[in-house]
């Protein structure tokens, strides 16, 4: 039975359905993230869940209890927001002691809750600051000592990362992980930012317009995408598109005609294939670069932009289907105007449907 | 050479900067003493007897005397006017700004049916002077009998809408994550406003009750009608009617004018750097 779980909710703001009949179940222990773009109603879906919006109809369930109708103090949950949210006239012990002090806690326990909690996030030295005196990476560590020190059964985390610079991004995400390692704490984490999400959960929602895209593990969603939106969202640089006209079939394997008149081999998902035209989805790092007119090539280009990156060079080659980028080795040496082919590694390629869905 | 001719350039623009820096600073001392050589002449006049306050035009009394003082102090119920006036002023103070914040709370935080119609009435209230509600509190006041009492006084003068829009502006202002983050702390809506709202800018709360203070204590209209006993005047409606009784007596009736507003004075002196302090510190709230 999951811990957290969503039956058939939905959310209105007036005409305006953002949340269209979901259910989820999140596992207990687990680290699940809400992916989507802005506005497909990932904060909608966390705040639901923290008590803090309504919901229009379905239920929410918590540790096997309904809390459709609770209060947010009495779910046994505890928030941590993007901004923080630290209150500015009181210091860090004040504010992590704040719930505590509310519910009358005795001070010597206030104490060496806060204490532990301190010594967990390294916020010892900073006891007695108030938030204006600390950077964003410490507001944020406050910040999650304030939701730790509740003791809660689910942690919620809505973008809480998205102030700071990438570097302290990077090693907050670190800091993360090695709590949720520690706590073993039911998490929730809304992000739009797909690495966030890919490094630190174990499971990934993708939230598509109010809908559930697809749910699975980073790599599920990676190597395995439901449909054409996940495709597309999941990866950095992302997928590649383009469209292709069946040809043959042969077991699971699908002879495609591409544009620009060559042909290639993909291996299909099952049984659902029309004949007719499809499209298909190579990520950068799934072509493989070759001379222009080889034999097996899918296309011929020119490439355009390279962009250097130490690790990998990115190559953006003008195609007959339109420009493709290319991920490649570290160390290539190309120049923008060469001729090029490109292979697709079929066993790693991708088709959608005229729906959208993967085939 | 670059940095001769930029030293020159900054050189040029402080030029101008440092001019106008004294016309400034000349047009300041104008207006400071413009708007205090009255409050000089009360306190010399209050001074001096009186048969050179008609004389003589000189910016130090010849001659100083505290009889003014004396005489105030020793034929009058000067100090039960202060205890008066202190009893009025600190309720008001206390309470009016207390309702203005819950009602400023309420109006920005809480959602319930008739919000916006009871926003637009403190609105319009606002815009209604207050010598044109006299008439309907004399009437009300007189009616539960509460003429010459401290309550008759007070009340009428607990509704503050500036107050209230003060508050209402500053809790809008506020991020709603405080509000959602303490709700998820588990805090009621009274926990809320006293110790997560109002503390987050002191400064707003220390300036109304200032200003609140400073009104209640200085008001006259209101406490003149409310009162007709000598023995519940407010200071303000007290140097008035002793005045009648002294007869024309510059010196005495200045004197009664400086220690009435001497409160006031040195309430704004005393807490002029805790107000200060309390809107620097709460500039950088930022959460």
């Amino acid at each position: 039975m999951p811990y957290v779980e969503l039956k058939n909710v939905t959310k209105r703001y007036g005409n305006v359905e953002v949340i269209n009949g979901l259910s989820l179940g999140v596992e207990e222990g687990s680290f699940t993230a809400l992916l989507g773009p802005s506005g497909c109603g990932k904060s909608t879906l966390l705040r639901m869940v923290a008590g803090l919006e309504e919901i229009t109809s379905g239920q929410c369930f918590i540790a096997g209890s309904e809390v459709t109708k609770t209060p947010p103090a009495q779910r046994g949950v505890a928030m941590v927001f993007q901004n923080y949210a630290l209150y500015p006239h009181l210091t860090v012990r004040q504010n992590i002691a704040f719930s505590l002090s509310l519910a009358r806690v005795p001070r010597a326990v206030q104490d060496e809750r806060v204490g532990r909690v301190a010594s967990l996030l390294q916020l010892e030295e900073l006891l007695e600051r108030r938030p204006a005196q600390l950077s964003g990476g410490q507001r944020q560590r406050v910040a999650i000592g304030r939701a730790l020190v509740r003791d809660p059964n689910v942690f919620l985390f809505d973008e809480p990362l998205s102030n700071l610079d990438a570097a302290l991004r990077s090693q907050m995400r670190v800091e993360l992980a090695k709590l949720h390692q520690e706590v073993k704490t039911t998490m929730i984490y809304v992000t739009h930012d797909q690495v966030e999400a890919m490094t630190l959960a174990d499971r990934i929602v993708v939230l598509d317009k109010g809908n559930i895209s697809q749910v699975g593990s980073p790599l599920e969603l990676y190597n395995m995408p439901a449909n054409r939106f996940v495709a597309s969202f999941i990866g950095s640089p992302a997928m590649n598109f383009f469209p292709a006209t069946v040809s043959g079939k042969s077991g699971r394997d699908v002879a495609l005609t591409l544009p620009g008149g060559h042909s290639a081999t993909i291996i299909s998902r099952g049984d659902r294939l029309a004949d007719g035209g499809v499209e298909v989805g190579v990520r950068p790092e799934h072509f493989k670069l070759g001379d222009a007119g080889g034999a097996g090539a899918a296309f011929d280009g020119t490439i355009g932009i390279v962009e250097q990156l130490g690790n990998s060079t990115l190559l953006y080659v003008d195609t007959a289907a339109g420009q493709m980028i290319v991920e490649a080795e570290g160390n290539l040496q190309v120049a923008s105007g060469e001729k090029v082919g490109l292979t697709i590694d079929h066993t790693r390629s991708h088709m959608f449907g005229q729906d959208a869905q993967a085939i | 050479m670059s940095n001769v001719s930029s030293n020159a350039a900054v050189a040029k623009r402080r030029g101008p900067s440092w001019l106008g820096g004294v016309l400034l600073t000349l047009i300041s001392a104008i207006c400071a003493a413009v708007w205090f050589f009255p409050l000089y002449w009360a306190l010399v006049t209050s001074f001096r007897h009186d048969d050179e306050t008609v004389k003589s035009f000189g910016l130090i009394p010849e001659n100083p005397t505290i009889d003014g003082y004396l005489y105030v102090i020793r034929n009058s119920n000067l100090p039960l006017w202060y205890l008066n006036s202190t009893i009025t002023s600190v309720t008001i103070t206390i309470v009016a700004v207390f309702m203005a914040a819950c009602a400023g709370y309420a109006i920005s935080q809480l959602r319930f049916p008739g919000r916006q119609l009871l926003w637009w009435i403190i609105l319009a209230s606002f815009m209604i002077p207050v010598p044109a509600l006299i008439v309907n509190h004399f009437v009300i006041i007189a009616s539960v009998k509460l003429l010459n009492t401290y309550p008759g006084i007070i009340l009428p003068m607990l509704v503050t809408p500036v107050t209230v829009i003060v508050y209402k502006q500053f809790f809008d202002s506020l991020p709603k994550e405080f509000r959602e983050a303490a709700v998820m702390d588990g805090a009621n809506e009274f926990q809320l406003l006293l110790r997560v709202f109002l503390p987050m800018n002191w400064g707003i709360t220390t300036a109304l009750a200032i200003i609140t203070f400073i009104g209640a204590w200085n008001s006259f209209l209101w406490p003149f009608l409310a009162q007709q006993n000598e023995k519940m005047m407010t200071v303000t409606v007290g140097i008035v009617a002793v005045r009648d009784s002294f007869g024309v007596f510059y010196g005495r009736f200045m004197a009664g004018a400086v220690l009435a507003s001497l409160p006031v004075a040195l309430a704004y002196l005393i807490f002029q750097k805790r107000v200060t302090q309390a809107i620097t510190l709460s500039a950088g709230i930022k959460g």
